[in-house]
């Protein structure tokens, strides 16, 4: 299961990932938001390792927090790390998802310095979240809007080929979808999603994930306990040899 | 129809509270019903004329090697491909760490190519060591009861009936030790068949796969007993093939299953408890319905007396059920104690005063088996979608509120006692074996698996004691994500009040097997015959008609079944009654 280029089912994704995250030490809760937004990306046809490995990373290597603070301010609404460090995607994808069922969105969610943006969108995407546009300009200069548009469609457009799911820190900004500010990003490569299809596409093909996925399963590892003699023999079932 | 209606309106009074159902000395006493999963399958198999081939058997004369039973529904196929092998005989055990079985097996959703079974020749005889696809359902493996195997062959082949008191104390020629589905080692997630007509209930395909390899075992024996004797070999008797179940052996790891998946377990309980209470509404027995009941009290004895089990807390608990079923069916002589209003309701308001919670749950089984026309319906609401889902929206006093109201088992628990804080559940690196460690014993308390829910809920409680209700909850969630899990279950039970276990998982007198044995009653399994604290042994589709049976009149009338014998007394009020 370490080995790199499988195919593994969302099932898979939500039992791995959700460990992956409690394996780099966030709260159990968040992980399980984390693993279902990671079935989101999935079910999208991206490769859920390749968009989470430098989330996971970064929490266990302290370049990121989770600790969050938010604030309201005449232009609408701010969520950053207490402690100006990189804000963790894990944190910040749930509580962007808790900002918008509590508040709604009247103005502009900022969310700043977030490590991996994607993650935010498939959080918001997972929970059903539409009629909002996310869009982030990254460390690489690299321009990204998502529209959620409805439960059935979804478009990313972005300045460059640069894969989203490899986008790292940046202030995010989310809004309602308007009809006028629907492509912002001017000559931006338009790709446009049907959630229905990509969902049958995945149920009947799989997941694909690539040489990210050991070091996935590296960090879910951490959830296991080595065995021992003792350990083995106080399993259930133990010490019986069939002879019914 | 106005019957039924009637008996809709008002059975709400009679609904049992979660309080005293999702308690683990009463899960731990669970029987089946009509509503398990098992019947629901069958029930389908028949009314939609379901019809089985065997389409290989590439076997030597051993009977190793590949074979393929097909169930064809109306909409599409499944293929049980069934790999056998011979394999050392201290290299057979239960464990989920065990690395060879007499037989593996997968089911294909559809008709499988030869390039399909070349693949899974190379992978499901490894089973959790090999790589799945999205065509494969269920993976599952097997090992013989190697006295019965033996028993059987050997009659047959001489041309005499095997030793029914024999297959009786055993109930199986094998016993699978496990059976994945939903998305396991990149089998096919629930999700691409959930839309399914004959996928809807729950656990529908592992069950297919289940049935399909007892009928595997029992044409296995047969075609080696005519190997063996030739034409002096007879096959079995109808009677005895159908008393023959699959054996299974269940550990700890469909404990942390029941606690993963609330709303489900939920789902599951408001059916059966549903169906209770519609039964104790109902003011006049519907017609024959009170004679159906008294005979199959008669019937279950005889069940029990079959019941052997080694275990010196389940024999004692089934000594006290013949000695109470005895006493129930002296009690129901006096007609003046049945024949009023209400009867069921009386009936169970007598058991539940005088007798143990085993007795309880089987006379529940037993008063709802009559009454497939107001309960059947029930099964089509046992299955979910709903993921629990963490809403900010609710209020910190709402969250207080439930709290006090739906977890006050959890909150009053003292927690610094050592014995209310004895287990752990932790993942093994074997095979990511669930156990259930002791803490300063075992060590892996820093990986326990999030199963705490009361502890976790106390902790909680106590945050939010000293916390003003001005906040809200996505913002408490902000301050403490280390209750974000416990709040999601906390809310979901607001919701779902049947989703909660009510007792401690981590207490020293905690036993797993309880909610093994609520599980497996629900899948319509029975015979528990507990091998520890840790797994039980079980009994499946014992009494089930046969593939060439299933379209008898008799169908759907096999629960608590007798050695040998098809049930002695008709059923009513079922689909098969219909069906004839």
């Amino acid at each position: 299961m370490s080995k790199s280029r499988l195919t593994i089912s969302l099932n898979e994704v939500l039992f791995y990932f959700t460990r992956a995250g409690f394996g780099v030490n966030a709260p159990i809760g968040v992980s399980e938001d984390f693993a279902r937004s990671n079935i989101w990306v999935a079910q999208n046809g991206f490769d859920p390792s390749e968009c989470s490995l430098k989330a996971l990373d970064n929490l266990d290597s302290r370049k990121s927090s989770l600790s969050i603070q938010f604030e309201k301010n005449e232009n609408g609404s701010h969520l950053f790390c207490k402690e100006g460090n990189l804000l963790s995607a894990l944190e910040a994808s749930v509580s962007c998802v808790d900002w918008l069922e509590f508040n709604g969105l009247n103005g502009k969610l900022m969310v700043t310095n977030v490590d991996c943006p994607l993650l935010v969108v498939s959080a918001l995407g997972a929970n059903q979240c539409t009629g909002i546009k996310v869009s982030w300009l990254d460390n690489s200069n690299n321009h990204y809007q998502v529209n959620l548009c409805d439960e059935t469609k979804w478009e990313i457009i972005s300045s460059s080929e640069a894969p989203v799911e490899k986008s790292n820190n940046a202030d995010i900004e989310i809004s309602a979808l308007n009809a006028s500010e629907k492509i912002s990003i001017k000559n931006g490569k338009i790709r446009t999603f049907n959630v229905t299809d990509e969902k049958l596409k995945t149920l009947n093909n799989g997941v694909k994930v690539g040489d990210k996925w050991p070091q996935i399963y590296e960090y879910f590892s951490r959830c296991l306990v080595k065995s021992s003699a003792e350990s083995r023999a106080s399993g259930a079932g133990a010490g019986l040899v069939d002879t019914d | 129809m106005t019957v039924k209606l009637k008996i809709l309106d008002k059975y709400l009074d009679f609904m049992r509270t979660p309080e005293k159902v999702m308690r683990l000395d009463r899960m731990g006493s669970s029987f089946p019903t009509r509503l398990s999963f098992m019947r629901t399958l069958i029930r389908r198999m028949a009314k939609e004329a379901w019809r089985f081939e065997r389409t290989l058997r590439n076997v030597d004369k051993e009977g190793y090697g590949v074979s393929v039973y097909s169930a064809i529904t109306p909409n599409r196929t499944y293929s049980l491909i069934a790999f056998t092998q011979e394999i050392p005989a201290d290299m057979r055990t239960d464990r989920v760490i065990a690395e060879v079985w007499d037989a593996t097996f997968s089911l294909f959703d559809g008709v499988p190519t030869q390039e399909d079974i070349d693949y899974l020749a190379n992978n499901t005889p490894l089973q959790e060591g090999g790589r799945y696809r999205p065509s494969e359902l269920v993976l599952a493996r097997a090992n013989k009861s190697l006295r019965v195997f033996e028993n059987i062959i050997s009659s047959l082949a001489s041309g005499v009936q095997p030793d029914l008191e024999l297959i009786s104390s055993v109930g199986y020629l094998m016993r699978t030790t496990a059976v994945y589905g939903s998305g396991k080692f990149g089998c096919a997630d629930r999700a691409k068949i959930a839309d399914r007509d004959e996928c809807n209930a729950p656990f529908q395909v592992e069950l297919l796969a289940v049935y399909l390899i007892r009928w595997f075992t029992i044409d296995m024996v047969e075609e080696l007993a005519q190997e063996r004797g030739g034409k002096k070999a007879v096959r079995l008797d109808k009677n005895i093939s159908r008393f023959i179940g699959v054996g299974n052996s269940t550990g700890l790891g469909m404990a942390p299953f029941l606690l993963k998946h609330p709303s489900l377990i939920h789902n599951w309980v408001v059916a059966k408890e549903t169906a209770l209470a519609r039964v104790r509404s109902i003011e006049t027995a519907l017609p024959g319905t009170i004679e159906v009941f008294l005979k199959s009290l008669l019937q279950v004895g005889q069940h029990i007396d079959e019941w052997n089990v080694a275990d010196e807390v389940q024999s004692a608990r089934i000594s006290l059920l013949t000695d109470e079923i005895q006493a129930l069916r002296m009690w129901c002589e006096d007609e003046s104690n049945i024949y009023r209003p209400y009867p069921w309701n009386g009936i169970y308001q007598y058991v539940e005063d005088n007798f143990s919670f085993e007795c309880q749950e089987m006379v529940v089984s037993l008063i709802i088996e009559p009454h497939g026309s107001i309960v059947d319906e029930l099964a089509d609401t046992m299955s979910t979608n709903s993921i629990p889902k963490f809403k900010a929206d609710m209020t910190l006093s709402q969250l207080k509120e439930v709290v006090a109201d739906a977890y006050n088992w959890a909150t009053t628990i003292d927690f610094s006692l050592e014995e209310s804080q004895h287990h752990f559940w932790y993942y093994s690196e074997d095979k990511l074996e669930p156990r259930f460690g002791s803490k300063g014993v075992d060590k892996g308390v820093d990986q326990e698996m999030p199963l705490a829910i009361g502890r976790d809920v106390h902790d909680l409680n106590k945050v939010l004691l000293e916390t003003d209700d001005d906040i809200s909850i996505g913002e408490f969630a902000m301050t403490y994500p280390q209750f974000r899990h416990i709040i999601r279950r906390i809310q979901n039970t607001y919701e779902r009040p049947y989703s909660e276990v009510q007792d401690n998982l981590l207490s020293e007198s905690m036993r797993p097997l309880d909610l093994l044995r609520f599980k497996l009653a629900f899948f319509g399994a029975s015979k528990f015959d507990p091998k520890s604290d840790l797994w039980t042994r079980i009994s499946m589709y014992q009494g089930a008609p046969l593939p060439d049976q299933i379209s008898e009149p008799n169908h759907d009338c096999w629960s608590f079944p007798i050695a040998g014998r098809s049930q002695s007394y008709s059923c009513i009020n079922c689909t098969c009654q219909k069906a004839g």
